[in-house]
């Protein structure tokens, strides 16, 4: 017997969406109805670098629907070795640009958005309240603590992604969620650490790695797949190639997650 | 007591030699804190920035006060921030 529901839905999708996102509808965890709220899902990419390119390819492949990217940078000969969404004739362009070419023609179904500055202040406010889930693919502490501050204030669920040399880590920060810590629960604002892969070096899959996790957790969120990783962070040493999790509660009086009311 | 200390990148060149994995039994006196550790291993404090007792995070505020026991699993990672 046909499922009404089901066949309702599938209605809703063309033809030619169903045979595009055949091989992820497939999978009953997301189905028709999970591939609807990709395609109705806006995500907001903060740096498409080495980690922001890689999630934005996946992101922008499974058919969300609007994509926002932000970056202030043009695209570099030292970027090719792991910004995978540029290639050689790109180099001068700016990144957002270069990066919305290349996932219009891989999906010219998703809804493309660029902004090419750095987001602070009022336009970071405004641009994450517009969006439904932020990933944070930014390569420095202080703009991780400000997007993640924003994320709180506007209840917008925060995907982090870090990598650097052969070491990534994976959050997931969800303000509904009482047992979600934040980043400010386990980063220091005072660390005198100021990371970029371009001075200390990293391997293009590491971020590629994390890249892609940081896409998983978005689909996750997005479709209700799965166990998302609440409470828990990821870190990854590729040279011995091992994971481990690390357990982390909302840090009492924490001055950003611990305002939830 | 014996521990078992896990350093992850760069800090693992702050093992005992005969570290394997990332990994090292070590022997500690009774009453030991995690940066006792950390310190004991010459390694720098803002280094040892994730520091994880069996799994969980322990935050710089109660790194002086955290005793060891037998068994524990400690690792530490330094930052990751780039992108």
């Amino acid at each position: 017997m046909i499922d009404k529901t089901a066949y309702r839905q599938a209605m809703d999708l063309s033809d030619e969406q169903l045979l595009h996102y055949n091989a992820q509808i497939m999978l009953p965890e997301i189905d028709v109805s999970g591939q609807q709220k990709l395609l109705a899902a806006h995500i907001l990419i903060i740096g498409v670098g080495g980690l922001g390119t890689v999630a934005a390819l996946y992101l922008a492949a499974a058919g969300t629907g609007q994509l926002t990217l932000a970056d202030p940078d043009q695209v570099e000969l030292t970027n090719l070795q792991r910004q995978i969404s540029y290639n050689y004739a790109m180099q001068g362009e700016a990144k957002v640009n270069a990066c919305q070419k290349t996932l219009n023609a891989l999906n010219p179904e998703v809804s493309l958005a660029t902004i090419e500055s750095s987001l602070h202040g009022e336009l970071l406010e405004r641009t994450i309240s517009q969006a439904d889930i932020i990933l944070d693919c930014t390569d420095n502490l202080k703009s991780r603590f400000e997007i993640n501050k924003t994320c709180f204030k506007y209840a917008k669920p925060l995907v982090c992604g870090a990598a650097i040399r052969w070491e990534g880590q994976l959050s997931v920060f969800v303000p509904a969620d009482k047992d979600s810590p934040c980043y400010q629960c386990f980063h220091n604002p005072d660390s005198r650490l100021n990371q970029s892969c371009s001075a200390n070096g990293v391997l293009g899959p590491v971020v590629g790695v994390i890249g892609s996790m940081q896409a998983i957790e978005a689909i996750k969120l997005i479709t209700g797949a799965g166990e998302l990783l609440i409470g828990q962070t990821l870190l990854f040493d590729a040279l011995s190639l091992q994971w481990q999790t690390m357990q982390v509660s909302p840090r009492t009086g924490c001055e950003i997650c611990g305002q939830r009311v | 007591m014996k521990i078992t200390l896990k350093c992850f990148a760069f800090l693992a060149k702050h093992l005992p030699v005969y570290a394997k994995k990332n990994a090292a039994e070590v022997e500690l006196q009774e009453g030991t804190s995690v940066n006792n550790v950390i310190d004991m291993f010459q390694i720098d404090r803002e280094d040892a920035y994730l520091v994880i007792l069996n799994g969980v995070f322990v935050c710089g505020e109660d790194r002086d006060t955290t005793l060891l026991n037998e068994g524990d699993t400690l690792a530490l990672w330094p930052e990751v921030a780039g992108g």
